[in-house]
């Protein structure tokens, strides 16, 4: 495992591909974070951030 | 449904807080001590108290004692009522406090003892980095205990920043900490040269993100609302910010050795990740100003208010600072010189060291049921501390200007303007001035100490504080339909592994070609390794922490290598467990000391190590007459040279047998040398070790660059 890892890896050409790879992924994953963040429902969005305000102690959160 | 009661445990949270006010107060007064010494360098009183042993101390009280603590305080108020749930055992509370503060005290200990790995912000030896892991283990499943046990089912945005410093700690510790152990206090950096940089500032940087920055974010988003009476402006925007945040620092690491011998690329990519990182740093600093919106009024009457309001602005400047000072052309000014010093002090004692006050000064009267003895006072602390940060930035902002562009000026014949030890003459009133402004900030924590005095004698500890809330019903599966995002946060161990996995990503991405690919560290044949003389030597280099003030590492600019020499390679480093590049400047460079226009003699450094200003006039280096008083211990030789092996470093099979009769013959030599320039030493004195490794540095390439040049 290490020998094919290193194979692959002694070559500076093929090592660039980790940064362009990690780019595209830290693009893609930024972009479907913003899609279900904008798609996210108003109302749990409103409970959760009032959780630390503690309107409501005993409010169920179970159902 | 019927609703279940319980107790919050407040003595734990009470009992962090009691620790993060001593060891505040005990880290800023070092502080103040190592700043002093800077403008009064009789100030080094004795080995035990030199600037090269007490300023680690000064940056592990802040960073681990006073932040630390400051952390577990607010992670275990707000856990608890934001699962609903009392603490998951009071035992393993206990055994985190006690452990961590056991921690603290060996650093005390420890520290002023010259026992070092060298590593900043990891200067801790091994058998305390064991105890380090245990402890945090104790905390991570007395976190996760809670999370499981709770009564919420949302994990709110604060539990995820607690999860992913958890996590991310764990993973920056273990890997930094790889180090061969010879005895208890004493263990080489299983990396060397540029991998062991690469390591140490990849772990160095991600200690400001993940201990300094994401932990505080968490609590921000707990204690802010509370304390303004409203929720966080935008929950989309946390969201956001948090997996953006933690993706990105990770990769920032190397924009601590721009310029320097680590791989262009992954220069480039510190660089890049590092501008990226303004958008989510400012997405928290919005969210957290926002907070405030239709509440501005408020933050004129509120003393609480006003230091959190503080503390995420200062944030915001060290955050859009921080990806500017990453820019090549920045960092070619501002590295080494004060200017960073600035930069950390905006981070350190505005974003942690205000929000830290303002949640003490919210929480102490409410553990104790009672109201704040003095908000009259509380406010001379805000005015003292903000003014503090002031005239302590300021002058730095100014001195590393000055430093750096002094540093680099010529004359019109083309040679260097000033010599180094004029620009560090220069800088004395600087640095008196941002003494002055640590005073400032000294004090007011003061008087942040005698307000919760009297705050704590006029109240009684709740220790037990009732509430009620119903169990939550078991519904881990998803629902259909259901958002994925809601799904993770009802989710704590996902929501670890998913962090885990985008921390992992930046780290891998960047070691595992410095580490594997040849190219990135061309050898040189002429680089040998040290002999046992200079190993020694250059072990107590590392335990007076002379690289705190003094850089190993020539950069390709003009004025670097006419001042100091041929600018430095990978290649030249990799013996050197551990690296010893240094982040500071107070000194001159030392890479190339033993060669060229720099090589001094053996008498010169004798005369130098025993009082350094009667050879630089002005100077402001420790005198280290110790060292001429105690002898080599040299019973470790053969097992360093061992380690050394081990390691990789290609010393002849069996050497370790031969290489204390070397040491010895090499320390007569030199005491001969000695002897030439009327100078009387026995051989067996530290002294002799240390001028070895000095007329060692930079010697391995002269040679064949010399005749290069011809």
């Amino acid at each position: 495992m290490y020998k094919f890892i290193k194979t692959y890896t002694e070559q500076m050409h093929a090592a660039t591909i980790y940064p362009l790879f990690s780019l595209l992924v830290f693009f893609i994953f930024f972009i479907v974070l913003l899609y279900f963040v904008k798609k996210m429902d108003k109302a749990t969005i409103n409970e959760i951030s009032n959780i630390p305000l503690d309107l409501d102690e005993t409010t169920t959160t179970g159902n | 449904m019927q609703v279940e009661k319980f107790y919050y445990d407040n003595r734990i949270v009470k009992n962090f807080a009691y620790a993060t006010i001593l060891w505040g107060v005990v880290g800023m007064l070092v502080g103040l001590w190592v700043s002093l010494q800077l403008v009064f360098p009789s100030l080094n009183i004795t080995r035990y108290g030199s600037f090269g042993r007490l300023r680690p101390l000064h940056t592990n009280a802040v960073i681990f004692a006073f932040v630390g603590n400051g952390i577990f305080m607010g992670v275990y108020y707000s856990l608890q009522r934001l699962c609903k749930a009392r603490m998951f055992s009071d035992a393993l509370s206990k055994v985190h406090f006690w452990g961590w503060q056991l921690i603290i005290v060996a650093a005390v200990i420890t520290l002023p003892m010259g026992i070092t790995t060298s590593k900043e912000y990891a200067e801790l030896e091994w058998p305390i980095d064991i105890a380090i892991t245990i402890i945090w283990v104790v905390f991570g499943w007395n976190m996760f205990g809670t999370i499981i046990k709770r009564r919420e089912k949302h994990l709110y945005v604060a539990i995820w920043f607690y999860i992913a410093t958890l996590v991310t700690v764990a993973v920056l510790h273990i890997v930094n900490s790889f180090e061969l152990p010879i005895s208890l206090f004493k263990s080489y950096s299983w990396y060397a040269g540029v991998q062991d940089a690469l390591v140490q500032w990849w772990y160095g940087h991600n200690a400001v993100a993940f201990f300094l920055t994401t932990p505080y974010l968490g609590l921000m988003y707990y204690f802010m609302p509370k304390a303004a009476n409203r929720p966080v402006y935008s929950y989309r925007l946390s969201i956001i910010h948090f997996w953006s945040l933690i993706f990105l620092y990770i990769w920032a690491g190397p924009h601590h050795l721009l310029y320097t011998a680590l791989p262009n690329w992954a220069q480039s990519l510190g660089v890049v990740f590092s501008l990226m990182l303004i958008f989510p740093s400012w997405g928290g600093m919005i969210n957290g100003l926002l907070t405030l919106r239709g509440a501005w009024d408020k933050v004129r009457d509120d003393v609480i208010l006003k230091f959190m309001v503080v503390a995420v602005t200062a944030y915001g400047m060290a955050t859009f600072e921080g990806p500017m000072l990453s820019l090549k052309s920045i960092s070619a000014v501002s590295h080494y010189t004060d200017w960073i010093i600035a930069h950390v002090h905006v981070g350190a004692l505005g974003w942690n060291g205000m929000l830290t006050f303002g949640i003490l000064y919210w929480l102490i009267p409410r553990l104790f049921s009672t109201s704040l003895y003095s908000k009259k006072l509380a406010n001379s602390h805000f005015w003292l501390s903000t003014l503090g940060i002031v005239f302590y930035a300021v002058p730095l902002y100014w001195a590393g200007f000055t430093q750096s562009s002094m540093w680099k000026q010529f004359t019109e014949a083309g040679q260097l303007k000033y010599t180094f030890l004029e620009t560090v003459t220069y800088m004395k009133p600087f640095y008196a001035m941002r003494s002055l402004g640590g005073t400032l900030y000294l004090l007011g924590a003061c008087l942040m100490v005698y307000n919760i005095y009297k705050t704590v004698k006029s109240g009684s500890l709740v220790a037990n504080e009732a509430a009620e809330a119903a169990p939550l019903l078991k519904d881990g599966e998803k629902h259909a339909g259901e958002h994925w995002h809601r799904w993770i946060e009802r989710k704590p161990v996902q929501m670890m592994v998913i962090s885990l996995i985008v921390i992992l990503i930046g780290g891998a991405a960047e070691m595992i070609p410095t580490f594997l690919i040849k190219s990135n560290i061309p050898t040189i044949a002429s680089v040998k390794p040290y002999t046992p003389l200079e190993l020694q030597g250059r072990d107590i280099y590392v335990r007076e922490g002379c690289y705190l003030c003094h850089s190993q590492m020539i950069r390709p600019f003009r004025s670097e290598t006419e001042r100091y020499g041929e600018y430095s390679k990978a290649g030249e480093f990799v013996y050197d467990h551990p690296f010893q590049w240094g982040s500071k400047r107070t000194g001159p460079d030392l890479a190339r000391e033993g060669a060229g226009n720099l090589k001094k003699t053996d008498g010169w450094h004798f005369r130098h190590f025993r009082e350094p200003s009667s050879m630089s006039e002005g100077s402001i280096m420790p005198a280290y007459p110790f060292l001429l008083e105690q002898d080599l211990d040299i019973s470790n030789t053969e097992a360093k040279i061992r380690a050394m092996q081990t390691l990789g470093v290609p010393y002849e099979k069996g050497y370790d047998k031969l290489a204390v009769a070397d040491l010895v013959a090499q320390s007569q030599t030199i005491a001969d040398n000695l002897k030439n320039d009327s100078i009387r030493i026995s051989p067996k004195k530290e002294v002799i070790a240390l001028i070895a490794y000095m007329q060692r540095m930079g010697t391995d390439i002269a040679k064949p660059l010399t005749s290069q040049n011809k």
